[in-house]
């Protein structure tokens, strides 16, 4: 168990005794210093929009990012398709996001996913090269092993040590922006299947229990903020898709520090059980999050 | 005319191509202008006149302006336009003895060699054998030593460039995958490079007068050409610069005649001359000057007959030349490479590939990659798809778009998509889901096509299944396929492309939602 992890623990396990206890005391007790949402869900809006009150939700911007600190914002670019296709995180989105971290006075901003597809198809057709560096932000390699370091995963089951991506490790602050989308693979992909997109060596995970490997990899490091792109969702075919016509429209987006809290927030949106999704109970088990949703303070906001 | 300035436009000119044309087979960013490279491979002898033999209906301006020139002036696009011409002249230049770039003498030409190989190379690629062409025709020779000895080198510089500038500035630069070819491709190259060097180093232009195809055709042509050098015996001083700077040999000072059929128009000898009597003139009707060398009946004769084999190899329209084509059975199946979209199948490919490897270094994902003798003898060097490297591109038809020679021709991308270069096969029982009883579904996940799709297997495992109409063949299945060590999904060649069914597009339903959320 990381610091990060303690703590949070910490700070949860009397949060979910205290609204299973119902105890009055306690509820005032904690309404003197306000308490932060465990999950922030926001519809019907533009992504910078819902962005914009989810973060606001959050506690702001300045919460996660302190002035001077370098950022990581890894969204998903996994392919070669265009933003209606759904197949990649909003560009929009992560522009914003990029916009965000800079006015809470971050130093640099990077933007980077190791794709599927090739590299720079995917960077540029998916719009988020573009906007990102619009925004400001460094857009970062990711397609030559020369980036990658070894690190070990403590916990891991199955996996015990991983090559991440150098920017990973350099950075302060860690703002995963999977989209919610189908998976042929996985069932569904949100934010613990994103960080597949920060290691070298992804034929481990599918050689190796693929399941077992994406619960065991998300204890490796929490990151700091999960913000769930499930404006337009890929319903089926994922995660490449075929055409527009796999796509919902659904505005939504969810933002939570907890992965596990986040993915079953987004199968629920998807209309899956979260059981249902290998890696979402085993990473529960295996102390990643919080699997149950009944107790935690979710912000739900109705643009 | 007294043109002592023509060498420089030649210096020029020739550096220019050279640069433009190191320049494509280098290029490892996929940024290097296509029309600019065009314009270079456009007029490359080689690679078009197979494009235009084989292949109707292509513009065939490039071959024109070659040909023309040709008519008019004599081999300057020996000169001028051939970039391995112009690495010859380099590594000539690397002869440091003394006075080297005074260091030639006249010889004799190997005409009769260099006129059989010419023949025999016609004969093999009229019997559907382009090897002869592939190792000696010069764009192709110079494209392979850029893309298998220049172009690694090229990119670790690069990528010590972009460790140093990730010290002041990070990811300025972007760290390239360096590829090397395999072993066999390799040493054929490097071979080449020995070949070349020695005879440049020796003898000047030695392999543009006794190997080199397109030299040949082209020295064909020149004895015919509209201008020739020739002397003005009252201006001679008899000091013997000329023969002395003529790299191709093939000017007698003592007799004051020119070998016009073997000079590469490089008119050195007419910038060196202190008394300007070396003369670019009009072959007939010039007044005061030498004739050419008398000509031996018996050879022109021998020539005659060369030349009309070539030019009947010409005029024989791309459709015949599949009838001489031995057919494409008796290799294995499994072993067969698979050719890249555009080329159409294994014979009109194997039949019109030279090997220049612009394909290989323009891959985005590098997958192209060139075989010794996977294809046969026949293909030697030529390049094939790996998909241990990577995938073919769904998206993506820019082989077909650098191709010079018509080996791959250019596909819209919608029709790229539908091509069929192979078919996946799936081996269940060597399959993850199968033996370890876990998800995989790494090849579905990455099939553009939805050829490969996940089904209900024991319990909550999904299996890959496989529906050979939609697979077009790129490798996305295979490539990501963890088993070992043996691919558990693999890409079979079609010998002959096919077209393979448009993938399904169907609209999900949307169920009406609430306004609340599900949780």
């Amino acid at each position: 168990m990381d610091r990060r992890t303690f703590v949070k623990r910490a700070i949860g396990s009397p949060l979910v005794a205290g609204a299973v206890l119902g105890s009055d005391a306690l509820r005032h007790f904690l309404a003197a210093a306000p308490r932060p949402y465990d999950l922030v869900a926001v519809k019907g809006g533009e992504p910078e929009v819902m962005f914009d009150r989810a973060i606001d939700a959050m506690g702001g911007i300045g919460a996660f990012v302190k002035k001077g600190q370098k950022v990581v914002v890894k969204p998903n670019i996994g392919w070669d398709v265009s933003p209606e296709r759904a197949g990649n995180t909003n560009p929009k989105l992560v522009a914003r996001i990029v916009k965000r971290c800079y006015e809470a006075g971050a130093k640099q901003v990077y933007v980077f996913d190791h794709t599927c597809d090739d590299w720079r198809g995917c960077y540029r057709t998916s719009g988020i090269e573009a906007s990102a560096k619009a925004a400001g932000a460094t857009v970062a390699p990711g397609h030559s092993e020369s980036y990658y370091q070894e690190v070990s995963i403590r916990g891991g089951r199955v996996m015990k040590d991983a090559r991440v991506h150098e920017l990973i490790l350099e950075s302060d602050v860690f703002i995963n922006v999977p989209v919610l989308k189908d998976h042929g693979s996985a069932r569904l992909t949100a934010s613990m299947k994103n960080l597949m997109g920060i290691v070298w060596d992804r034929r481990f995970w599918h050689k190796n229990d693929l399941h077992q490997c994406i619960a065991d990899f998300a204890g490796y490091r929490d990151p700091d903020l999960n913000v769930v792109d499930a404006y337009a969702v890929m319903k089926q075919n994922g995660p490449r898709g075929v055409s527009t016509g796999d796509v919902q429209i659904m505005k939504t987006m969810l933002v939570s520090t907890d992965m596990v809290t986040a993915d079953v927030a987004g199968a629920k949106l998807f209309g899956l059980s979260p059981d249902e999704i290998g890696y979402i109970p085993i990473a529960a088990r295996q102390g990643v999050g919080r699997m149950d949703l009944n107790g935690l303070n979710i912000s739900r906001i109705t643009l | 005319m007294r043109l002592p300035h023509l060498k420089n436009v030649r210096v020029v000119v020739s550096l220019l191509v050279f640069v433009i044309a190191a320049g494509m087979f280098l290029d490892f960013t996929g940024n290097f202008p296509r029309d600019v490279a065009s314009t270079v491979t456009s007029v490359q002898v080689g690679p078009s006149l197979i494009r235009i033999l084989t292949t109707i209906a292509w513009p065939a301006l490039g071959l024109g302006i070659a040909l023309i020139l040709t008519i008019a002036f004599g081999r300057v696009y020996c000169s001028s336009l051939c970039p391995l011409g112009t690495l010859q002249d380099i590594l000539s230049r690397l002869n440091r003895n003394r006075n080297s770039r005074r260091r030639f003498r006249f010889r004799r030409q190997y005409y009769l060699l260099h006129y059989a190989l010419l023949l025999l190379a016609s004969a093999l690629a009229l019997g559907g054998s382009i090897m002869l062409i592939t190792l000696l025709e010069p764009f192709s020779t110079f494209g392979r030593l850029t893309v298998e000895l220049a172009r690694p080198a090229a990119v670790l510089l690069h990528n010590g460039a972009a460790l140093v500038l990730d010290a002041v500035a990070v990811y300025s630069l972007f760290a390239v995958p360096l590829h090397v070819a395999p072993l066999g491709p390799l040493l054929v190259t490097i071979l080449l490079l020995a070949v070349l060097f020695v005879m440049s180093y020796r003898a000047g232009r030695l392999f543009c007068n006794t190997l080199c195809p397109v030299g040949a055709i082209l020295g064909l042509i020149s004895r015919v050409s509209v201008f020739r050098i020739v002397f003005d015996r009252s201006l001679c001083s008899d000091c013997g610069l000329c023969e002395k700077v003529c790299k191709a040999g093939c000017i007698d000072s003592k007799r004051m005649s020119v070998d016009f059929s073997a000079c590469v128009g490089c008119f050195n000898c007419m910038e060196v001359c202190p008394t300007s009597g070396v003369l670019f003139e009009r072959r007939y009707g010039s007044r005061n000057v030498t004739a050419a060398l008398p000509v031996d009946r018996r050879r022109r004769k021998m020539l005659q007959d060369a030349a009309a084999m070539v030019a009947g190899s010409a005029i024989m329209p791309g459709d015949s030349l599949k009838a001489v084509l031995p057919p494409a059975t008796g290799k294995s199946r499994t072993t067969r490479p698979i050719t890249p979209p555009g080329s159409r199948g294994l014979d009109h490919f194997t039949s019109r590939c030279t090997a220049c490897h612009l394909c290989v270094s323009a891959c985005p994902t590098q997958i192209l990659t060139p075989v010794f003798l996977d294809y046969g003898l026949d293909g030697i060097l030529q390049p094939c798809m790996d998909y241990e490297i990577g995938s073919c591109s769904y998206d993506c038809v820019v082989c077909g778009e650098v191709c010079p020679s018509g080996a791959i021709l250019p596909l819209p991308v919608e029709t790229k998509k539908l091509v069929q270069i192979g078919k996946a096969t799936f081996i269940k029982d060597e399959c993850i889901v199968v033996t370890k009883k876990t998800d995989c579904g790494a090849c579905a996940e990455h099939c553009p096509t939805k050829a490969v799709r996940m089904v209900p297997y024991e319990g909550r495992l999904r299996i890959p299944e496989l529906n050979n109409d939609l697979c077009i063949g790129c490798g996305a299945c295979e490539h990501p396929c963890p088993t070992t060590p043996n691919k558990a999904i693999y890409v079979e060649a079609n010998p002959v492309h096919l077209i393979a069914k448009k993938p399904e597009e169907k609209k999900i339903e949307v169920k009406e939602e609430g306004a609340e959320f599900p949780f």
